[in-house]
């Protein structure tokens, strides 16, 4: 008896609306068309915290309509609109959703706001299985950068372990490396001290980790030789490296005593006093030997015109292009680019070091084919290979 | 759950691995000085590969990779201190022993006691170290517009002083390379800037003629700018790239060991 | 002649020292208000910040300290200028360690001042400095607020207007980075592949250069070299909104394009001692030759 009821009120209801007057005068409103092949799913290759949803928009979708997005929650899953779309889109990215929570979403055609639709009633929703979105296992956006960098690496430890079963391996004579003993040799001639700075950068810079393994040599050069070495740092954890870095090549070479803490020193945090207070230095003290090899800014040129003026001879070591022209200009020699990192392999001899130079180069020339290659393909307007290229 | 596997690894590879090492490693200088060895590598693979797998243990807000950036800035801090302590030693032993040049030891350490003690007098006050609420500037920020900035430009402006004698002693036609060097660098210095219509000033007839050709030259700087300079640039970017990738896969294999003070046959 | 020659190779560099200072400081005791000429790369970022609609944001990065303020200076207050104009919102943040937020807060502060109708949290908010500028800037890539949870007063960034559709620089229609060193090419580097958002960049002249490579591969939208990058935004704000005049006439403001005075009589004197070097080397060489 109970289930009749609802049954009666609804027979009730439909009578009532076959009964109501219809207004055959004004037209009936268009309908709107649903979107269609709609899709929820977990956004692939991010870090979690966002579903991905696709559709493809109606045929004869009336100007002045936009797809509206509509999202639900479990367990209540109540509908929510959370955005509008403009037509074409066909996507949208849900960046607010929360991992491991099952959310439905619902697409409908409905007109904007201040439009010639306006009174239309939004079209049909399309609703989509429940999705919840998680984190995964590989950026897709990164798939060319991983496959270059796999190849690179790959090229790099052939090399290396080419270079370990005894294959020789020539590398180009650098003039700058090879000063580093003429210029420390002079310096204990003439009895006055080396300086070397290496850069103004922490030790999240690789130009900074090259400088540490160039210190070391010429930390182990003065040790031989006894000459007085003298490290002003403008970043602590430099500083804190190069201090170890010292004191590991004077135990290496056999003097823990020519080694003195203050060697190796800090000056400040900051780049224009290390400058005034660097170059006052060597105004005072006139070092016979400046190395100049790291990441260096604007203080570049003043640390290498003083040090010129005061006849020291000066090697300079720096991979990013800025301040090499002022290096060029007012030093002895200067270590370009990718020198500076060829370095460690270049002074140690090392084989597996070596070999990396190799592998590097190797990729070089690869990287020069691949340049001509996209300019040639691109200029006779066969395909343009640079969207292959670029990186996410 | 998975937040608490990042910090689980990142526990154990720089935590107990390193006292594991060391207590290990006692008796073995060998091993111990395998530990900075191994403390590089995992630093240096975690941000690797955070680039390409998206898992949030290691890429995500909390995760591997991030908490290693957040590390570097506390260490950056302690470090920082490490610094200061040794700027003290270094002054207070000259002042000491009263070796030349004392004088400027004493005010380098007055001006770093009084603009460290203006911070943290900003920090105790909780007036911080901008405006007071009446608009006038705490002690901190009297001190760095009136002291520290002025004295920061005065050493950046010496740049304008040693460029001229660096370019007046450097630029010489010495040989081929050196004068199309010199060429160049005349070219751009001449289209950077209106020095024609300066020149003109005086010849009112002129005007123009000065205005058009300062006009071309600005186009032909432009050129140079863009094209040979663009160039050349890419090339040694690119280089210094490649460079600087496979110095980074030797710090991470191990091999480059220069940095930590290890050399040959060590 | 001899003797004269090489008294003038070995010239005492304080005689160029103290041609240097008096051809930078007489043109800005005394301007002389040369004219400027816009070059393709400030014109492209011109346009690129006109071409926004009123209501979108921006982000300016200031990422120089005080050594380079007159050159950066101008470059952060013009753009600003423009973008009150134009009604396009802007987030200021500073990451260069040392000055970086003194000198983000005095332009922030100045332009605040010339447009009273800016409400702050709505059209423009400082949110102040944060150590560790590339660490930041990736944090930035996903989450605003995970590198900076509140603005400079400590506000919240969940309770500004401004920050309401903004939750990561992907949002943003453009980052402005006022940049001296390093940081600027990381905003190219590191956050533009990421996050995709396009870049200009407001670099010291020295570093200009480089930044040409960047541009040429698509990188950088446009940039504003140096003073002369500077002045050449003055000279376009200028013409495309007359009213601006007001900013750039006083005689008390130091504008770019009255540096540039002292720049063009600067490049001048160089160009004049080097011209003199060369012809006193190779009338030496011929000497010896001979």
């Amino acid at each position: 008896m109970k289930s009749v009821a609802p049954f009666l009120i609804g027979l009730f209801l439909s009578a009532a609306a076959f009964a109501a007057p219809t207004d055959t005068s004004a037209p009936a409103p268009p309908e709107l068309p649903a979107p269609q092949q709609f899709v929820a799913k977990d956004k692939p290759g991010d870090s979690g915290g966002a579903v991905l949803l696709t559709w493809t928009d109606p045929p004869a979708i009336p100007a002045g309509a936009e797809i509206e997005v509509l999202r639900a929650q479990a367990p209540a899953y109540e509908w929510q609109p959370i955005d509008l779309v403009k037509p074409g889109a066909g996507r949208y990215q849900d960046t607010s959703a929360k991992d491991g929570v099952d959310y439905r979403y619902e697409v409908r055609v409905r007109p904007s706001s201040a439009d010639s639709l306006a009174g239309v009633m939004p079209g049909p929703a399309v609703a989509s299985d429940p999705v919840r979105s998680h984190d995964n296992w590989f950026k897709i956006e990164r798939t060319n950068s991983f496959i270059a960098s796999a190849i690179f690496v790959a090229i790099i430890l052939t090399s290396i372990a080419a270079a370990r079963s005894g294959k020789e391996i020539f590398i180009r004579r650098i003039a700058g490396l090879n000063a580093i003993d003429e210029a420390i040799g002079r310096a204990t001639e003439i009895g006055k001290k080396v300086m070397y700075i290496p850069g103004i950068q922490s030790m999240d810079e690789i130009q900074t980790v090259a400088s540490l393994a160039i210190l070391g040599n010429v930390a182990r050069s003065t040790a031989r030789y006894g000459t007085d070495l003298d490290v002003p740092n403008k970043d602590p954890l430099t500083f804190a490296s190069a201090r170890e870095v010292v004191r590991s090549a004077y135990l290496a070479e056999g003097r823990p005593d020519l080694f003195r803490e203050e060697m190796v020193n800090y000056v400040t945090y900051d780049q224009f006093a290390f400058t005034a207070a660097v170059s006052a230095r060597m105004t005072r003290e006139k070092p016979a030997a400046i190395f100049l090899v790291g990441y260096f800014f604007a203080e570049s040129l003043i640390l290498a015109e003083t040090g010129q003026s005061t006849g020291a001879i000066q090697i300079a070591g720096q991979a990013d292009p800025t301040q090499l022209p002022f290096f060029v200009a007012t030093c002895d020699y200067t270590l370009i680019g990718e020198e500076l990192y060829a370095a460690s392999a270049y002074l140690s001899r090392e084989p597996v070091l070596l070999g990396s130079i190799r592998g590097q180069d190797i990729a070089k020339g690869i990287l020069i084919l691949i340049a001509i290659v996209g300019v040639v393909l691109a200029s006779v307007h066969v395909v343009d290979i640079s969207s292959l290229l670029r990186t996410q | 759950m998975s937040v608490d596997l990042g910090q689980l690894v990142l526990v154990l590879l720089f935590g107990l691995v390193p006292i594991i090492g060391i207590v290990l490693g006692l008796n073995s200088p060998g091993l111990r000085s395998r530990i900075p060895i191994w403390v590089a590598v995992f630093a240096g693979l975690i941000p690797i590969l955070a680039m390409y797998v998206p898992k949030s243990f290691l890429s995500g807000p909390t995760g591997m990779s991030q908490r290693l950036d957040d590390w570097l800035i506390i260490l950056a801090g302690f470090a920082l201190l490490l610094g200061i302590v040794n700027v003290l030693q270094n002054n207070l032993r000259k002042i000491a022993r009263k070796e030349s040049g004392w004088f400027f030891s004493v005010v380098l350490l007055a001006g770093l006691f009084v603009t460290g003690g203006a911070g943290i007098y900003g920090a105790l006050t909780k007036a911080g170290i901008g405006f007071n609420p009446d608009g006038s500037s705490t002690p901190f920020k009297y001190l760095t517009d009136w002291f520290f900035q002025p004295l920061q430009s005065t050493i950046f402006a010496l740049l304008a002083f040693f460029m001229a004698s660096a370019a007046f002693r450097a630029f010489r036609a010495r040989n081929v390379e050196a004068t199309i060097l010199l060429i160049a660098a005349g070219l751009v210095m001449l289209g950077r800037v209106p020095i024609l219509e300066f020149l003109a000033v005086p010849f009112p007839s002129l005007h123009s003629t000065a205005a058009g050709v300062s006009q071309a030259m600005g186009k032909l700087t432009e050129w140079i700018m863009d094209v040979p300079n663009g160039a050349a640039q890419s090339g040694i970017i690119i280089g210094a790239a490649l460079g600087a990738a496979s110095m980074a896969i030797r710090v991470i294999l191990g091999i480059e060991r220069g940095y930590l003070g290890l050399g040959r046959g060590e | 002649m001899r003797r004269f020659l090489e008294r003038l190779l070995g010239l005492d560099r304080r005689w160029i020292f103290l041609f240097v200072l008096l051809s930078v400081a007489i043109p800005i005791i005394v301007p002389i208000g040369l004219p400027v000429t816009t070059t393709e790369s400030t014109r492209k970022a011109f346009d690129f910040i006109e071409a926004l609609k009123p209501g979108d944001t921006i982000l300016i990065s200031f990422d120089y300290g005080p050594s380079s303020a007159p050159e950066n200076d101008p470059m952060a207050e013009a753009v600003m200028r423009q973008c009150a104009l134009k009604k396009i919102r802007f987030i200021v943040i500073a990451l260069y360690p040392l000055g970086g937020l003194n000198l983000a807060n005095n332009a922030v502060a100045k332009v605040a001042f010339e447009f009273p109708d800016l409400k702050y949290g709505v059209d423009y908010v400082n949110l102040g400095y944060k150590d560790g500028a590339s660490a930041v800037m990736r944090r930035m890539g996903d989450d605003i607020a995970g590198a900076f949870p509140t603005d400079q007063k400590g506000t919240p960034l969940a309770r500004l207007p401004i920050m309401k559709g903004i939750a990561s620089v992907r949002q943003v229609k453009l980052i402005f980075t006022v940049a001296t060193g390093i940081i600027g090419e990381w905003w190219i580097t590191q956050v533009h592949p990421q996050a995709g958002t396009p870049v200009i960049i407001g670099p010291t002249a020295v570093s200009a250069p480089k930044y040409y490579a960047f541009l040429n591969s698509g990188q950088l939208v446009g940039m504003l070299g140096g003073m002369k990058g500077a002045a050449e935004y003055e000279k376009l704000l200028r013409a495309r909104y007359p009213e601006m005049a007001r900013f750039y006439t006083s005689t008390h403001d130091f504008t770019a394009t009255k540096g540039m005075d002292g720049q063009t009589v600067m490049h001048l004197i160089v160009l004049l001692f080097i011209l003199l070097g060369n012809s006193a080397f190779l009338l030496s060489r011929r000497g010896m030759t001979r």
